[in-house]
């Protein structure tokens, strides 16, 4: 009889190339190309073979994967293996910094972002940011929710968009009575709450969020991982995170980003379901990040 | 190393299963030898181990709550700590099981026996004990190769257990023994096809700690290459 044994079958699928992992991944969701998910109002995207470089240095390389739609997807992975910088080619953030650029494609739904045609300024408007610290505007609780709306040509009842938004980032309930206050008179969490439900207001259908709850304490991290299981209800998330519980605990899918020598630029190493890379992740370094052997 | 102190919280809880897997195995070993040599004083030795296995297991499974509460553990880490329960859980039961035989032989000393059936009762017992032995060894080992063959192994075992079964039933003309010691050998046979399917299950958490899969799956998915391999 030809036997394959339990150890040749576990050998050979820890060897499978993550290129090869990725591709039977793709194929096996049919939700992945990117489109709306049916279930929700809004899109999915689909990136591939991206690179992103500072000037003559490459950051990121070769990174393709499908960010589902009203699903969380967590990056997670040491310090400086370009999780952040791959985020920021998701919105077209990266190339505002001098000599940043980026080369792949991004598809949103059936436009590549990266197009010629495409408008950065409106990308940025359908694929909002979170940044790690909370950054409200020198305005009203009101204005700061109100104002990139208005600016984007907004004209349906503002009262109401606002009191959307910010039930949307559950933190209506704290501010309703105090609207006309200065959005810095609220606590860290709160701050960042604020920030989501800023970039709710201009209705985007992707939310990426850079380590957003990295320096706010364990109750206002557990009201923010609350608001994004809301908010995928609704939209597309991606979030980088350094906290692997906090992974685990809110995100569907999980990218692992790592760089395999020093000075080689950052790939995305193992992307699966969330169960499965906190589980029985396929390949060694992964298994070894999520256990807090290295990172 | 990062979480150096962790790792050595899951070595030490390791080697106490192992240990505690050591003092069963004495125990079956004693079982053994009181049933070969119908030896009532081996069997006495081991009256009384049950409260103490399950007070250890209950350490163990205490210890595991614990690290599970402070280390938050994922991937391999958690496997280890189900697979450590898990077969704590099989060396409690095990421990138990071992007890009930020693009570029975105990109770029966001086009976009237029949001798084929006897006969049969230890060589399940033999044949249980090494499949149990087995299973802890391919535990320790990580031997994942060798789990598969445990099943083959206990096999052996169920047969055992159907022909011993069959003699319960239909005793021989004049022989058959005293109707207590072949109620209790119904018993008893029944005891040590249980040792040896948690040997088997023992064994076959190494398979889950190893690869993630569950013994089943891992046999199933090792049956579908061949029959693929055959075929084509």
């Amino acid at each position: 009889m030809k036997g394959v044994s339990l150890v040749e079958t576990q050998k050979t699928g820890r060897e499978r190339k993550v290129s090869e992992v990725s591709r039977d991944q793709r194929d096996a969701r049919q939700k992945g190309d990117g489109a709306p998910s049916g279930d929700g109002s809004t899109l999915g995207m689909k990136i591939q073979d991206l690179a992103a470089f500072y000037g003559s240095f490459k950051a990121v390389t070769d990174v393709s994967m499908d960010v589902q739609a009203n699903k969380v997807t967590a990056l997670i992975g040491p310090s400086g293996c370009g999780k952040s910088t791959f985020i920021r080619c998701l919105n077209r953030m990266h190339e505002v910094i001098p000599g940043a650029r980026a080369e792949g494609h991004v598809m949103l739904g059936e436009q590549d972002i990266y197009a010629k045609s495409a408008d950065p300024v409106n990308i940025r408007r359908r694929v909002g940011m979170v940044f790690q610290k909370p950054n409200p505007f020198s305005k009203s609780i009101y204005e700061n929710v109100a104002w990139g709306a208005r600016i984007n040509g907004y004209r349906g009842d503002m009262d109401e968009l606002v009191e959307r938004s910010l039930k949307q980032a559950a933190i209506w309930e704290e501010v309703k009575d105090r609207l006309k206050e200065s959005g810095h008179g609220l606590s860290g969490g709160q701050q960042q709450r604020l920030c989501i439900a800023r970039t709710l207001a201009v209705e985007p259908e992707v939310i990426l969020m850079d380590e957003p709850a990295s320096a706010l304490d364990p109750v206002s991290t557990q009201k923010i991982e609350d608001t994004m299981d809301q908010l995928k209800q609704s939209y597309t998330v991606v979030i980088v995170t350094h906290n692997m519980q906090q992974a685990a605990r809110i995100s569907d899918y999980t990218g692992f980003f790592y760089i395999e020598n020093m000075g080689d630029p950052g790939q995305l190493w193992e992307f699966d379901e969330t169960e499965k890379m906190f589980s029985n992740p396929e390949r060694k370094e992964t298994e070894d990040y999520v256990t807090g052997r290295f990172g | 190393m990062p979480r150096e102190t962790f790792q050595q919280e899951l070595d030490g809880l390791v080697s106490d299963v192992l240990d505690f897997g050591g003092e069963v195995k004495d125990s079956l070993e004693n079982m053994v030898k009181a049933m070969e040599g119908r030896d009532a004083g081996a069997a006495r030795q081991e009256l009384g181990v049950d409260v103490r296995y399950k007070a250890w297991g209950m350490d163990i499974e205490r210890e595991c709550m614990i690290l599970q509460a402070r280390q938050a553990p994922v991937a391999r880490d958690l496997r280890l700590l189900y697979t450590v329960q898990s077969v704590t859980n099989h060396l409690v039961r095990s421990g138990t099981l071992c007890e009930h035989i020693c009570h029975a032989i105990v109770d029966t000393e001086g009976s009237e026996r029949d001798e084929d059936l006897e006969t049969a009762l230890v060589e399940m017992a033999r044949t249980a004990r090494n499949v149990f032995n087995e299973g802890l060894d391919v535990f320790e080992n990580r031997d994942i190769e060798r789990a598969r063959d445990l099943q083959a192994k206990d096999d052996k075992v169920d047969l055992l257990y159907s022909e011993a079964m069959n003699l319960i039933a239909n005793p021989s003309e004049g022989g058959g023994g005293a109707p207590e010691w072949r109620m209790r050998a119904a018993l008893m046979v029944h005891y040590l096809e249980r040792i040896s399917d948690h040997g088997v299950d023992i064994g076959g958490s190494a398979v889950f700690l190893v690869t993630g899969q569950r013994i089943e799956d891992a046999m199933q998915q090792y049956l579908d290459r061949n029959v693929d391999h055959d075929g084509g």
